[in-house]
């Protein structure tokens, strides 16, 4: 912008003798609300993210976090010059005469590349680096279970412990255990997922497909919802997931016909 | 439309006459169809086959419906039956006849389908938002308290289904054909009769469409996801499926109809590099729409057949997969976001042009955005499915295609706000919506990176935040800029002037609203609701219910829009033909267009943003030719 407005100055109209330097002006809002508002989402994104029970669940929060803070200048870039535009060029009647052209100089538009090409290279590359953080851990210990959707219900079993829950309303986690969740459906799409673990995916018919392995850290209630529309109930296809120690989850998976 | 020159009218000596040919024969013979082709296929199925019953009943519907409305009078009587007819009866035959008729026949007239398409596109938003506030009002309060699960998904699926098709239709369909070939020097489209054709073939859909209502809805939402669509009981979703086949079939129709117009009408010295923006953008829409929209119609012909014939494109049990339609979805489903996005960009662009009184920021650097979003956008659709399970190792070059399309997007709003910069800035009604399009879509495509991201996606996907993100590109921005040309092209489309202050006040109750509703939705999303909440959880409750509350003020703007339009239509004062300091072509015509645009087809001598220049944009054909005043400019 800099340069273009320099240039522009320079044309046919000249500017009032103590015009003052509007550019400098805008700069400095954006630079001050930039900050201001950088500190606010940093502040208030711990009162607006959700709690989380997984190592999954913070680095997606954080990702959250990060992505506000790097959106807030750019956004503030928008918003404050087009409202200085609109409140101090502002003419009240229809306008008689012409304003003066402006033309980019052409470093800008490589100037503007160069910045937004940068930023979006850090998203893909930090985003494509943090999903592989997110799906290639690996234990020897993983805790397997199989989710069953059907409409409108979740059956889960756990083929190691030898039990099943279908029906069931409430299905147990052991904490601090490596779990992987295998998703199928038996008649239509439906979507798996646990906000406080961060595991999100799709329930297709016909196939199993599986989540990374996530490990629940903190003990808790939280829920299983669809995600994905599945007609008449998919609103009411809710179940809760309760993280326990380990002795709670080992007594509960007793208690459902199978062995710890 | 009061004004309409009645010269070329045929006398019509009785009421018959008059109403046949024109809508109400179409729709009297459509429904004869649609009863003869049920009754015939249901004694051939002996009842067993109610899909095929209902199929049927729809397309003799359609058939019958344009033999009705005379959509092959024109063909048959030059074809084969030419007799003695007068110039005006010539003129009737080629759908040029004048009169308020007009509006209700096969009219090919590119000004009366351009209208037909704005009556057609103010209307499905006005049933749309009823849905929206429905949806609204079931979502205030936890639990399902006013609709029926079964009702309330059928109300999220019309209420996306309307708003889709409006906002894909609400600037190609309206300003592309009324402006956008007086824009470019032309009498009319390249083919007139296709373009009566596109319109009416969408308004065939609409009662077809409505008839879910009475065959028990539908349950998918507007992406009529198989195998649910296919597992649905109800013929309500065959309603759905050809639907959509007709309207993809129109869509697809209008678009190739558009581009031709552009690549063999223009006038002499309308080079591309002259062309308006909002021709660029329309053109390159339609363009894509080329490529989306066939698929979109294939999809559902599959799920028919499947449906109507127990074919198994999408039953896992018999070999088929859901796969297959997500990604036939949404190889139309993400390019068509960007249908409607580019012509909306385009108008903002030419709007704020006009209302700064200066020439267009790096026009040339505009141009390439919205070509390299057109290409970009072709092959991002993957990243809808990054929970689906189904390609992972196509995730990463989802993820890089999508996020470069903010590279393009950023030039978008650099181009913009460079021409707000120390123009003349007048605050019009235009201008005021394309401000609040400006700053809703700045939300609505940084929300986008949070969903392009797979970390981030991995905790939003098919919950809130994804309603919001979509409500703030499609309405807040996209609509925004459909209402930013309506404001600005009406004096020049129905010759009288909308009342400021009442636009003004649309205007913020819009924004207010809309934002209100839609950033209490994003909280809802990031605390994990998940979409098509027929009943909303206790835990999501207060920010569903301030969403609700600010829906009011949208709902109040809907109104004051209407009364807005009515009254001004009634009692408005008269535009003036150049009503706001325009430079492109529609504005050198006079109001209420005459039939043919142009006594002369104009010579274009230059860009029309040249503000700040003394030269006019453009002569008549006999006025003296003047050299280019303006240079290529030394840009990028």
């Amino acid at each position: 912008m800099s340069e273009a407005n320099n240039e522009g100055n320079t044309g046919s109209v000249a500017p009032a003798r103590e015009e003052p330097n509007h550019l400098r002006r805008a700069i400095i809002i954006w630079v001050v609300l930039s900050v201001i508002g950088i500190a606010l989402v940093i502040v208030l994104a711990q009162f607006i993210l959700p709690p989380t029970a997984s190592e999954l669940g913070n680095t997606d929060n954080f990702t959250l976090t990060l992505l506000t803070a790097l959106a807030v200048p750019v956004a503030l870039f928008v918003f404050v010059f087009l409202a200085y535009s609109m409140l101090v060029f502002r003419v009240k009647e229809k306008p008689t005469q012409d304003a003066v052209p402006l033309k980019p100089r052409p470093s800008l538009p490589i100037v503007w590349m160069g910045i937004t090409g940068a930023l979006c290279l850090f998203l893909v590359i930090y985003g494509l680096f943090a999903f592989y953080q997110e799906t290639s851990a690996s234990s020897t210990n993983t805790l397997v279970v199989k989710v069953t959707a059907q409409q409108w219900q979740w059956s889960f079993d756990y083929p190691q412990n030898g039990a099943s829950s279908a029906g069931a309303q409430l299905i147990e986690l052991p904490v601090n255990r490596p779990v992987q969740f295998n998703v199928t459906s038996d008649d239509v799409l439906h979507g798996f997922a646990i906000l406080a673990l961060g595991v999100r995916v799709d329930a297709n018919p016909g196939e199993v497909t599986t989540t990374a392995i996530v490990t629940p850290t903190v003990i808790g209630s939280y829920t299983v919802v669809c995600v994905e529309l599945c007609g008449l109930f998919h609103s009411y296809m809710w179940e809760q997931v309760k993280v326990v120690s380990v002795a709670d989850f080992n007594s509960w998976i007793t208690s459902q016909g199978g062995h710890p | 439309m009061s004004q309409v020159s009645i010269t070329a009218e045929v006398k019509r000596p009785n009421l018959t006459r008059r109403l046949f040919p024109s809508v109400v024969s179409g729709i009297v013979l459509g429904i004869i169809g649609a009863v003869v082709f049920g009754v015939i296929v249901n004694a051939i199925t002996q009842g067993n086959n109610q899909d095929a019953t209902v199929v049927s009943v729809y397309i003799g519907w359609v058939l019958l419906f344009f033999v009705g409305i005379g959509a092959f009078n024109g063909v048959w009587r030059w074809g084969f039956a030419r007799g003695e007819a007068t110039p005006a009866e010539e003129l009737e035959l080629a759908g040029k006849d004048q009169g308020l008729w007009r509006y209700f026949r096969y009219t090919t007239d590119h000004k009366v389908v351009g209208m037909q398409y704005l009556a057609t596109t103010l209307i499905f938003f006005f049933l749309g938002s009823m849905g929206a506030f429905m949806i609204r009002l079931e979502q205030s309060r936890p639990g399902a308290i006013f609709f029926t699960p079964s009702t309330y998904n059928t109300i999220v699926g019309m209420h996306g289904i309307l708003m889709i098709v409006a906002s894909i239709i609400m600037v190609s369909g309206p300003f592309g054909n009324f402006v956008l070939p007086i824009m470019i020097g032309a009498r009319d489209m390249a083919f007139p009769r296709l373009n009566a054709l596109s319109y009416w073939l969408l308004f065939s859909a609409v009662p077809i469409f409505f008839s879910t209502l009475f065959f028990g809805g539908f349950p998918t939402g507007w992406t009529g996801y198989a195998p649910l669509s296919v597992q649905e009981l109800t013929p309500g979703m065959d309603a759905y499926c050809v639907t959509i086949i007709i309207f993809a079939a129109s869509t697809t129709l209008a678009a190739l109809n558009i581009v031709t117009t552009v690549m063999v009408l223009r006038t002499r010295g309308m080079t591309w590099g002259r062309l308006p923006i909002f021709v660029w953008g329309v053109v390159l829409s339609v363009l894509l729409g080329l490529s989306a929209f066939p698929t979109f119609l294939i999809s559902q012909v599959m799920v028919l057949m499947d449906r109507v014939f127990q074919t198994s494109f999408f039953i896992a049990a018999y070999g088929g997969n859901n796969w297959l339609y997500e990604h036939l979805f949404w190889f139309m489903g993400h390019p068509e976001v960007y249908v409607i996005a580019l012509p909306s960009m385009a108008v903002a662009a030419e709007v704020t042009a006009v209302f700064s009184r200066k020439t267009v920021f790096g026009r040339r650097m505009l141009i390439g955005s919205l070509v390299t979003i057109t290409i970009l956008s072709a092959l991002v659709w993957g990243h809808h499915l990054y929970t689906s399970g189904s390609a992972t190792a196509l995730d990463a070059p989802y993820m890089l295609d999508t996020e470069l399309i903010s590279i393009p997007t950023g030039f978008f709003f650099l181009a913009l706000i460079g021409t707000f910069w120390r123009g003349k800035v007048w605050v019009t009604v235009p201008l005021l919506f394309v401000g609040g399009m400006l700053v809703n879509f700045v939300i609505g495509g940084i929300t986008g990176i949070y969903l392009a991201d797979l970390p981030t996606d991995e905790i939003l996907h098919g919950g809130m935040f994804v309603t919001a993100h979509f409500h703030f590109t499609l309405v807040g921005s996209m609509v925004f800029g459909f209402f930013a040309g309506f404001y600005y092209w009406f004096p020049k489309m129905l010759g009288k002037r909308l009342n400021p202050r009442l636009g003004a006040l649309h205007f913020w109750l819009f924004m207010i609203g809309f934002n209100g509703t839609f950033l209490s939705l994003f909280y809802a999303g990031l605390i994990g609701e998940p979409r098509w909440s027929a009943n909303v959880a206790p835990p999501f409750a207060t920010a569903n219910l301030i969403a609700s509350l600010f829906a009011i003020l949208i709902a109040a703007s809907v109104f004051v829009t209407v009364y807005n339009v009515v009254i001004t239509l009634k009692s408005g004062e008269l535009a003036e033909a150049n009503e706001w300091g325009g430079k492109t072509l529609e504005w050198t015509v006079p109001t209420p267009v005459p039939l043919e645009n142009f006594e002369h087809l104009p010579v274009v001598t230059s860009t029309p943003y040249d503000y700040g220049t003394p030269e006019p944009l453009a002569e008549d054909a006999e006025g003296a030719l003047k050299p280019a005043p303006l240079l290529p400019q030394p840009e990028s």
